[in-house]
């Protein structure tokens, strides 16, 4: 029966401006759509206004966007975005599917091992994997000098192939993830259906399981995608800067030029930029939604061990992707105890690069874990809570907060960071310089995926439990605290510690907002690929994937007290 | 909190009469309820049954306080609780999923609501032990629920609505999750709580068996309306309105006019006089005339022949007492069926059949409306 749309407590007959601010949810979704506006709408909007003034002439018209789409050099910078892009998902979608398909579908040997290993390459800031291809493939790298001591070169790592290979080992994890959980939800039945009706187990993968599995594909690419024509860190390091420029590097540089900024024209970049990502957000939308694969009961399949040479094939096939990807991360962490002589690292174990990166770390690695700290909490906090708002309430309020709260999700790093210093740099929000906007801009940037995760969260619980507590007299807040607080607490936990990860390892943003007082570590370590210290460079590196490392941890323990908590976290 | 927020009603407290008036709920593709009069009498158990989209769900969580009703209002014990928000309703009420917090133990469930109240520890400790033996849960009190089977799961449920002794006990589909055998051991309890209890409750179910075996009596809704409200007996045998007929047991449908006082069926016998029709509606309309299954029976020699129907089996079907034999009218080609004992020798499918009723058990709608004319 259809049941009726709202849901909320009160059984007021009379809805008045005054009962509308009684219901403490009310002010806190106007707080937020303030918020918003204040820290997406008018950044973002005023980076549109100086798009549409001319760079030249200081014209209001479209001169901007005709000297980006006239000049080659912009075009060039437009299509080795998309270029990176398309490669970088292929090869996150050729690593990430099929190690789905094999850990939803088989059982073989070593197979948590292989798992833990595949997050832990999300664990570093994809320009430190940037960072260790150099060390590897780089003009001075391990593998390209064993190379040419037998005589011949290797490719090169700089340029789009090595970029696409950088980010994609980087981001396939998302693939693994979000392919896994969708074979997970699919019925087993349809897939028994396939093979009753005389289909041999590919033909059933090509012809039903993939097709079924489309929506998690698309969203999978989609957001693949997007981090790679947002990323800065790993095409500045890897493309050498003005030799391979991409969107958010070409962006960044006509900000922040020494030689004179052209803001108009990195506005009208960046305005290019926000428009592809939202583009493939829209078509993404339309593709991954028009059909909606739902479990009919059925169950789904169970992992099929497999065993001898066929079990040996696939535990060794994954042992070598997952191997391969996380050789970024074990390059780096081994490095940074080598000794370095010149550029080159030695096989002498050795502290100095931790000793030298701590002596000219300067407050990085504080700042980033106090700037990261507060709005880790802040958007933990802000995100749960909107998330339950606007998955439990109907209304013009929720749907507006809805809308408002996705819009950083497609806006780079980059790009936010060249709008808040293009608009708090004046009376009465002077806050280009401080702490308190890498913080907001942290804030802001996660609160999309903090109040998905909350949300999606609140969709599994069911309305009634709350209907109970209201029931049985508990007040609405009491009831959020007792019942909705406790049940939502995994997937917060979850959802915190992705946040946390993006939140300190955060590097396209900061690097427009950094100064020398607010130095971050991402920044430090940054700076020192670029042509810094190898060590030092090395060291940082490690000690990003170290403090990642031992906040997941933490995450995981406290998740894991169960009924412990019951008494309620917030 | 405190204790008193939660007001139970002056009149005694868990046997508070419920008077619904007016009460409609109106959203822009249909109407959920058009204007609903209903009162329960307190002590009484009284089942909203219908089909889905029928209301019945929409006016238990109006009584609830979850949703607000267009216009209309609603009374519990004498006391108005319009604009009563739903935590101080002081409403018990068991939930079609059960609604146990899966985070608690089943003592911490049931003591929930006592919490709420803010009632000392050592009474929502006596409370609780007293509600759980009612449902014959004792043993359970520290489990959690998500070690036990949906009939405990309800039982949780029912001793965690009443352990606040509320002035109504409400309860939306208890047993549609539970599978058969246990969906009538459970109403069999629920039934003998709720009369040692005396708890005034509205019970909403679209299952008919389970509404007329539970019932004091019923109130059948279809499209935001109550068609009828009796006890079951009579919601079976003297319903009023063609869909309570249809709804609860099935019948055989005719098209018929009636006219003075016969009755001629569309094809087929013409019955003088039509017995029992109220005089006010004596005048000349299109009807619908119903009989049921088990009211035909297999004609014999003697019978009137205006009181006989005859056709071709079309297929029989074994029910254990009964045999339904299904079959086409010779006159008509209309579809119809018969409940017959087991034990008489049946023609064969494909036979000719010749079936014979008593006109006194013929219900008469009238077409347009469906109201009942006799």
């Amino acid at each position: 029966m259809p049941r009726p749309p709202s849901s909320s407590a009160a059984a007021s007959t009379r809805s008045t401006v005054a009962g509308f601010f009684a219901d403490p949810w009310h002010v806190m979704a106007l707080v937020a759509i303030g918020f918003l506006l204040l820290f997406v709408a008018l950044p973002l909007g005023e980076l549109v206004r100086q798009s549409f003034v001319g760079q030249r002439s200081n014209a209001i018209g479209i001169e901007n966007f005709q000297t980006f789409f006239g000049s080659r050099y912009f075009r060039r910078a437009l299509a080795n975005s998309l270029t990176i892009g398309a490669i970088g998902t292929s090869i996150a979608l050729l690593v990430g599917v099929p190690l789905a398909l094999a850990f939803a579908r088989l059982e073989f040997a070593g197979k948590r091992a292989c798992e833990i290993a595949i997050l832990m390459s999300m664990l570093s800031p994809p320009f430190v994997g940037a960072y260790a291809w150099i060390l590897l493939f780089g003009r001075s790298g391990i593998v390209t000098g064993f190379f040419r001591d037998l005589g011949f070169d290797p490719p090169t790592i700089y340029g789009p192939l090595g970029i696409s290979l950088a980010v994609a080992f980087g981001l396939y994890p998302i693939v693994f993830l979000i392919v896994r959980s969708g074979l997970s939800r699919i019925d087993r039945s349809l897939e028994e259906a396939a093979a009753n009706l005389g289909r041999g187990p590919l033909y059933v993968t090509f012809s039903v399981t993939l097709p079924v599995l489309a929506p998690a594909l698309v969203t999978s690419a989609l957001l693949v995608f997007l981090n790679i024509v947002s990323d800065f860190g790993t095409p500045s390091i890897l493309g050498e800067g003005e030799r391979y420029p991409v969107l958010a590097t070409l962006a960044f540089s006509l900000f922040l030029s020494e030689i004179g900024a052209e803001t108009g024209m990195a506005a009208t970049t960046s305005v290019v930029l926000i428009a592809i990502s939202l583009a493939l957000v829209l078509a993404a939308r339309g593709l991954a939604q028009r059909r909606v694969v739902a479990n009919d009961g059925g169950g789904t399949r169970a992992a099929q061990p497999v065993r001898g040479l066929g079990g040996f094939g696939v535990a060794l096939g994954v042992g070598a992707l997952v191997t391969i990807a996380n050789m970024p991360l074990l390059v780096v962490v081994v490095s940074s105890f080598l000794e370095v002589r010149g550029v080159v690292f030695q096989p002498v174990p050795t502290f100095a690069n931790f000793a030298k990166a701590w002596a000219t770390m300067g407050d990085a690695l504080w700042n980033s874990l106090v700037y990261a700290g507060i709005a880790l909490v802040g958007v933990v906090v802000a995100g749960s809570l909107i998330g339950y708002f606007t998955a439990r309430r109907d209304g013009q309020v929720a749907r507006a907060l809805d809308l408002l709260v996705m819009v950083p999700y497609v806006v780079p790093g980059t790009v936010l960071g060249i709008g808040y210093a293009s608009v708090f740099n004046d009376a009465p929000l002077y806050l280009t310089g401080t702490s308190t906007v890498l913080v907001l801009m942290y804030f802001t940037r996660r609160l999309p995926y903090m109040t998905r995760a909350s949300s999606s969260v609140v969709y599994q619980i069911d309305r009634s439990l709350e209907e109970a507590s209201l029931n049985l007299g508990a007040p609405p807040l009491a009831g959020f605290r007792r019942i909705m607080a406790p049940l939502m607490r995994p997937g917060i936990l979850a959802g915190a510690s992705i946040a946390w990860v993006e939140i300190f390892n955060e590097l396209s943003a900061s690097i427009v907002l950094y100064t020398a007082a607010t130095r971050t570590l991402p920044v430090a370590a940054y700076q020192q690929s670029l042509g810094g210290d190898v060590g030092v460079a090395a060291a940082y590196g490690a000690m990003l994937i170290a403090v990642t490392a031992l906040a997941l941890a933490l995450f995981a323990a406290a998740s894991g007290r169960g009924r412990a908590g019951d008494a309620g976290w917030l | 909190m405190s204790p008193g927020a939660i007001a139970a009603s002056p009149r005694a407290g868990m046997s508070a009469p419920v008077e619904i008036s007016g009460l409609a709920k109106r959203y822009a593709t249909f109407t959920a309820l058009g204007g609903v009069d209903l009162k329960i009498e307190g002590g009484e158990l009284l089942t909203l049954l219908g089909p889905s989209g029928c209301g019945k769900t929409t006016l238990l969580r109006a009584v609830a306080g979850f949703l607000a009703p267009d216009s209309g209002s609603i009374r519990i014990g004498g006391r108005t609780v319009d604009g009563v928000p739903a935590q101080k309703r002081n409403i018990g009420m068991v939930f079609q999923n059960y609604a146990i917090f899966p985070h608690m133990s089943v003592a911490d469930n049931v003591a929930y609501g006592l919490r709420a109240r803010g009632l000392p520890d050592d009474a929502i400790k006596a409370r609780t032990a007293k509600a759980l033996a009612q449902v014959r849960l004792s043993a359970l009190a520290g489990r959690f629920p998500d070690a036990m089977s949906g009939g405990q799961k309800q039982r949780v449920g029912l001793a965690r609505a009443m352990a606040v002794e509320p002035d109504v006990l409400l309860m939306d589909e208890p047993l549609s999750n539970l599978d058969a055998k246990l969906r009538v051991e459970m109403r069999e309890e629920i039934r003998r709580m709720q009369r040692e209890i005396g708890i005034t409750t509205i019970y909403v179910t679209h299952d008919q068996e389970e509404a007329l075996a539970i019932s004091d009596r019923v109130a059948v809704m279809e499209r935001g309306e109550i068609r009828q409200i009796a006890s079951p007996r009579e919601i079976y045998e003297q319903p009023q309105h063609a869909f309570v007929a249809e709804f609860i047991g099935g019948c055989n449908w005719f098209d018929a006019t009636y006219e003075g006082d016969t009755l001629r069926l569309a094809a087929g016998p013409a019955i003088r006089p039509m017995p029992g029709a109220a005089p006010e509606r004596r005048q000349t309309r299109a009807v619908r005339v119903a009989i049921r299954g088990e009211d035909l029976r297999i004609a014999a020699d003697g019978d009137d022949p205006a009181a006989c129907l005859s056709g071709r089996t079309t297929m029989i079907s074994f029910l254990g007492q009964r045999v339904r034999v299904q079959a086409r009218l010779d006159a008509s080609e209309a579809a119809m069926h018969a409940d017959l004992p087991a034990s008489l020798d049946l023609p064969a499918e494909g036979a000719p059949i010749r079936l014979a009723f008593d006109a006194a058990r013929l219900r008469m709608f009238d077409a347009a409306d469906g109201r009942r004319i006799a």
